[in-house]
Formats: structure tokens, C-alpha cells, sequence
């Protein structure tokens, strides 16, 4: 447990430290400003509109695919390259501790830009547009478990090679692809649901029982329909645990895979 | 401290350790070699707990088992690998920091030792310096302190001089002996001089495979029976006839006739110890001009060779020595009866006259009491013939002008002369 926050530590020092950290903040709060201040003219001033567009919006979910991507592809592969990750690996600190450390740090790191929406609420406040807090709290809360489930997914992404431009690519598609999971699985399920039935009465049996499947991995509905609306639903807090323990669950079989394969 | 029995460890098809087996004791100071691909650092990653053996009879470091107490060894070892890891984009004293938190040092002991150690590296005005920014000189230790942080009972070094220039790769080797008091350390180098200089004991690795285990001095008289003395002269007779005198030296087990370079002849002797001096006094006393006397080492390489294939140290020391003459000869039965180095001969019709006067020390060890030699160059192609052939020239140069009055071709007969 110590050693997860030695590593998540030394992690987060390691970004701070390095420019493209701040080159990132400061695009990434500078273009959000822009775009919370542009959502706040497009909806006269309707506080609540605003700061759920812009935590929420088109361009939350565009910031998803690429940050996790990109703070996540050092984590593992970056080290790989430079040989540290021998280093790290031969220190008394377990792969599970090493692997939570990181994955601790990128995504605090992650969680810390999120809360610039924090700020905007708080101005809002002051302003004398008072917006709806629990909203803002839980899909703050939300957007930290997202980021969560993508910064794991890139890390596995970041074991599987030693480039970290070709880790942060994987881990683009791959949250890519699992945003679209419910868009490309209705589109299989068109085709494939009359093949394999029928009778209607099959048909519609399958496409629910698929469709239940499908639900269980939707993130973007997970999030939107619990958090966004500022209930914390353990269930949905579960749901995205339980898939992030998965992810780092590989990464750290993946790390210890490197052991085997030398 | 460090205990491996059949080790074995596969990459795939490609077996990279071979059912290694070898013991180190405490304190002692053992280094691995072989060529790149030996199996040095797969032996050494596995020890430090980075790979996993395939197969493994015993592996035990400082008293833990590695299989299957991986932790225990991690915070008893201080670990080195060859490329040095250190975050380019701590500084020192945090990349320091680091290691002793995931040592579990507390800040107390670390506030105390942190310094002692940068000092004991040599790096104690460095540490507020970027890690990135350090010389590959000064990041190897800097990782040398960083393994030495927790104060390890073992510490295990994967080649810690390769990359370094030769004045680092001095201070490094000063540093690990150093070291090597009060610890056991296994270190991992491809040159053989390397190895000699820090460890007292040399465990050599071929394919995987222990093939020589004890002191480098002497594997290599038992590999490569020691050396061979290199000797280039020009001279009257012919090449079997010079063999054969060689070879009647006392203590000359075997003569390689070499290449002949022109005018110039070339030997290879072997035999008892340094055969310099011996050989040295024959040129003088049969007025050949010497132009190179020197002592071969046979280097890692050959003495590889001759581990694995089983070959001849002659033929890998002179490749290019081909044809009827570069049989080695052994020595012949049909040596000039009564020859011996301390009695001065007459030969192709040039006197050699006794010098009266000269330093009682002689560079070429003449045996007996001779005094110093007066000689002539023989070689009317050499550098030397120009000057006045009719003076005669001391072979031991006068201390105030040391260059000046020698016969080029003639004067550093005796050491290493390799012009061509």
C-alpha cells in the first residue's frame, strides 16, 4: 500500500515536471473556457445548461479519447523504452502496487483538470446564478471514474508495447471503440439477430438478452443516467470499478507476462 | 549469499542459460564473463528478481528465495542494470529520495544517508543537479548510489563500465572496489581486463553455460597457458634455422614461425614464463636486429575460441600465418650444441664487441654478467641504416639523451616496437 503511493507520487512529480504536462493544461483549460464561455452565450445565461454541456458535451467526450490516451502511454511504455521499468520492477514494491500507483496518478491528474468545471460552477455561484450542485459534485465524481476506465484501458494499451505513440494510438481506437459500443452493436445486431433466429418471438428474446450485454458495457449511459443527474448510484459506482479493476487486473498480468517473455 | 543451482531459462526456442549452477560466498567480489550473449544479464535479471527462470533447482540471494520471495531479495540486493535507469526528470537527490521511500527508509535515516552515499560516489555537489543533465560517467554513479542507498548486503552490477571513457571507467572500478569490503558484489563485463582488475574471481559464460569458474590469472594459463612473447627480427639465417635456435633456448616449449614481412621474420614463442630476456640476449649474440620483443596476452576472445571450438591458440593469434612455415615447431633436437644466451657468439661475420662501460641494469635481462652490448644494425633497409654503421651504439641508452644516440631500428627492440 505504501509502495502504491511512493510510485503514484514519484508519478505525479514526473508530470509535473515535465512541459507537456502544462502545454496540455493550459490548451485543454484555455479551449474549455472558450467553449463554457461560448455555452453560456448560446443558452442566455442558463447556468445549468451550460455547466452540463461542458462537462458532459461532444467535447468532454473528445477530450476523453485523447487525454487518457496521452498520459497514459508513458506510464508503462515510456518506462519500457528508457529501461526504468527494470528499475521499477526490481524494487521491493509489488506489480499490483506499481500499477495502481500509476493508474492513481494519471488519473488524479486527470480529475484535477476536471475540477476547472468546479471553478466555472463556483463563479457562477458568485455571480448570482446559483447552479445545481449535486449535478455539478456527481458529474464531476462521474468524470473521474470515466477517466478511471479509459486511463486503465490505455495502460493496458501501454503494456502491450514499448512505443508509447503507437500505446497512445491503441488506446485512442480502443476508447474510441468503447464509446461506440452501443452505436456498432445495434448495427451487428440488425444483421445478426435475424440469422441466428426465427420466430420473432426468438428475435426479440435475443436482441434484449444482447441488448442487456451491450448496456452492461455502455459507459457513456452509465454516466449520463446516474451521475449526470447528481445521484451517486452505488451500482453505477460498481460498474465502473468493476471494469477498471479488470483492466488494471490485465495490465498487471501484461507486466508480469514481460517477466516470462524476457 | 548467492546460490544458484541448474538454472535454466529459455526466451522461446533460444536458450539463453543452460542449466547454470555456481556459489558465491559473503564478501567475496565475483565477475561474470563472456561475449554479448553469454547469459550474463538474463543470470542477473533473474537474481534481481526482473525475470522469471524457467527452470531452477536453487536460487537463493542474501539468504531469501528468489521464486519465492521475490520481495525479500528485492530490498536485500542493490541492483544495477546495464543501462543505468534513473528519471531523467527527477534531480538527484529526489531520483535518491525515490529509492528510499520504496525502500521504506524514513526521513530521518534517509536525511543522513542520502549525503554519505552521494559522497561515497563522488557526487555530493550534484545533488540538486536534473538526472537527465548528469555525464554518462557521472549517471553511472549516481546509479551506484542509488543501489547503494538501502545499504545492501549484495550488490549486483550489470556491466558498470561499459559506455564510460577510460578515465571513468578507472574511477568506476576504483569505486567498486571500494565497495567490495564490506559487501558481496556480482558484477557482469565482456572484457576480460575489466574483470581482472575488480574481481578476484571470474566465473566465465559461453551459450548459457559455466565454462570456467576461479582466478583470471589463473584461466588463463590454464586456457591459453598464460602468453606468448612476439619476436620480429631480421637476420641472416633462414627462418628454420632461427626457429631452431630459438627453440634451444632453455624453457622454450614451442617456436610458430609467422609471416614474413619482408626482410623481417616473425616467431611466436611459448614456454616457461616471460622468455623476453632469453630471447632478447640470443638476437644479440647472433647479431639479428630486432624489431619487435614483446609479451602477448592472449585476449578474451582467443581464449573464448579455444573454450569452444577447441582450437589452437597459435592459429587464432596469427590468422594470417599460413603456408609450410607457420607450423609451430617444437623444439628441435638438432639445436647448435652449446649455445647458451650468456655466451657471446661470433655469426655472420660481424664482431660483437663488449661494451666497457654502462649501467649495470640491462633492458634486455641479459642472463649472467655480461656488461652492456655494443651492436651493430644488421638491416641495410631499416630506418637505422642510415646512420654511421661504423659506430658502434650502446644498446642501453644513456639516461641524459635518451633518444638520441640509438639506432632507431635497434633501440626499442626490447619493448613493444610495432612500427611497420
Amino acid at each position: 500500500m505504501i509502495g502504491t503511493f511512493v510510485v503514484a507520487r514519484r508519478e505525479l512529480s514526473g508530470l509535473f515536471m515535465a512541459p507537456f504536462t502544462w502545454i496540455v493544461l493550459l490548451v485543454v483549460l484555455f479551449i474549455n473556457g472558450l467553449l463554457f464561455s461560448s455555452f453560456l452565450y448560446q443558452t442566455q445565461g442558463n447556468v445549468t445548461a451550460t455547466l452540463s454541456e461542458s462537462m458532459t458535451g461532444p467535447s468532454f467526450w473528445l477530450w476523453m479519447i485523447f487525454l487518457p490516451a496521452l498520459l497514459s502511454m508513458r506510464l508503462v511504455a515510456e518506462e519500457s523504452r528508457s529501461g526504468t521499468l527494470e528499475y521499477l520492477l526490481t524494487a521491493p514494491v509489488s506489480d499490483a502496487a506499481v500499477v495502481l500507483g500509476k493508474f492513481l496518478a494519471a488519473t488524479g491528474f486527470l480529475a484535477l483538470l476536471w475540477s476547472s468545471s468546479l471553478i466555472y460552477a463556483v463563479t457562477l455561484d458568485y455571480a448570482g446564478g446559483p447552479p445545481d450542485w449535486p449535478a455539478v459534485i456527481g458529474t464531476w465524481f462521474g468524470t473521474i471514474l470515466v477517466s478511471g476506465l479509459f486511463v486503465s484501458i490505455g495502460m493496458l494499451a501501454s503494456t502491450s508495447t514499448s512505443t508509447p505513440l503507437l500505446a497512445a494510438f491503441l488506446s485512442m481506437v480502443s476508447c474510441l471503440m468503447w464509446i461506440a459500443i452501443p452505436f456498432l452493436a445495434a448495427n451487428i445486431m440488425a444483421y445478426l439477430v435475424p440469422l441466428l433466429t426465427s420466430t420473432a418471438a426468438e428475435q426479440a428474446v435475443l436482441a434484449e438478452r444482447m441488448g442487456s450485454v451491450v448496456a452492461s458495457m455502455d459507459a457513456l449511459r452509465h454516466f449520463s443516467r446516474s451521475f449526470q443527474m447528481g445521484i451517486l448510484d452505488t451500482a453505477e459506482i460498481v460498474f465502473f470499478l468493476t471494469w477498471i479493476s479488470f483492466f488494471l487486473f490485465l495490465t498487471a498480468r501484461s507486466i508480469e507476462a514481460r517477466r516470462w517473455r524476457g | 549469499m548467492i546460490e544458484v543451482a541448474n538454472l535454466t531459462r529459455r526466451y522461446g526456442a533460444l536458450l539463453a542459460v543452460d542449466d547454470l549452477s555456481f556459489e558465491i560466498g559473503r564478501g567475496e567480489v565475483v565477475g561474470f564473463l563472456g561475449p554479448n550473449g553469454a547469459g550474463k544479464t538474463t543470470t542477473i535479471r533473474i537474481l534481481a528478481g526482473y525475470l522469471a527462470a524457467t527452470k531452477a533447482g536453487r536460487l537463493v540471494v542474501a539468504g531469501h528465495d528468489v521464486q519465492r520471495d521475490s520481495m525479500g531479495v528485492r530490498r536485500s540486493i542493490g541492483y544495477l542494470p546495464e543501462s543505468v535507469p534513473l528519471y531523467p526528470e527527477l534531480r538527484v537527490e529526489e531520483m535518491m529520495r525515490f529509492q528510499g521511500r520504496l525502500h521504506r527508509m524514513d526521513r530521518q535515516a534517509m536525511r543522513v544517508r542520502i549525503p554519505e552515499v552521494l559522497e561515497r560516489v563522488g557526487v555530493q555537489d550534484r545533488g540538486k543537479q536534473l538526472v537527465g543533465t548528469l555525464s554518462r560517467g557521472l549517471k553511472q554513479r549516481v546509479g551506484l548510489a542509488v543501489a547503494l542507498l538501502p545499504d545492501p548486503e549484495v550488490l549486483i552490477l550489470d556491466e558498470p563500465t561499459s559506455g564510460l571513457d577510460p578515465i571513468q571507467r578507472g574511477e568506476v572500478r576504483d569505486l567498486i572496489h571500494s565497495l567490495a569490503d564490506d559487501r558481496t558484489v556480482l558484477l557482469s563485463s565482456h572484457i576480460l581486463a575489466e574483470v581482472e582488475s575488480v574481481a578476484p574471481r571470474v566465473i566465465i559464460l559461453h551459450e548459457g553455460q559455466k565454462v570456467a569458474d576461479g582466478k583470471p590469472a589463473e584461466l588463463a594459463a590454464s586456457l591459453g597457458g598464460g602468453g606468448h612473447v612476439a619476436v620480429e627480427v631480421m637476420g641472416a639465417a633462414s627462418a628454420e634455422d632461427m626457429s631452431s635456435l630459438i627453440g634451444s633456448l632453455p624453457g622454450v616449449e614451442s617456436v610458430a614461425t609467422g609471416e614474413r614481412v619482408g626482410i623481417h621474420q616473425s616467431f611466436e614463442v611459448r614456454g616457461e614464463g616471460d622468455l623476453r630476456e632469453d630471447i632478447g640476449a640470443l638476437a644479440m649474440t647472433q647479431s639479428w636486429a630486432l624489431r619487435e620483443l614483446s609479451w602477448q596476452r592472449p585476449t578474451l576472445e582467443q581464449l573464448f575460441t579455444r573454450l569452444v571450438t577447441g582450437r589452437g591458440l597459435d592459429e587464432l593469434a596469427m590468422p594470417v600465418a599460413s603456408g609450410p612455415g607457420a607450423a609451430p615447431s617444437s623444439k628441435p633436437e638438432a639445436g647448435p650444441a652449446g649455445l647458451s644466451a650468456d655466451a657471446p657468439v661470433l655469426a655472420s661475420g660481424l664482431e660483437l664487441s663488449q661494451g666497457p662501460t654502462g649501467p649495470s641494469a640491462l633492458p634486455l635481462g641479459t642472463p649472467g654478467n655480461a656488461g652492456s652490448k655494443i651492436i651493430y644494425s644488421l638491416n641495410p633497409f631499416d630506418r637505422g641504416a642510415s646512420r654511421d654503421l661504423s659506430k658502434p651504439v650502446s644498446v642501453d641508452a644513456p639516461p641524459e639523451a635518451p633518444a638520441e644516440g640509438l639506432p632507431e631500428g635497434l633501440s626499442d627492440g626490447a619493448s613493444e616496437e610495432t612500427e611497420s
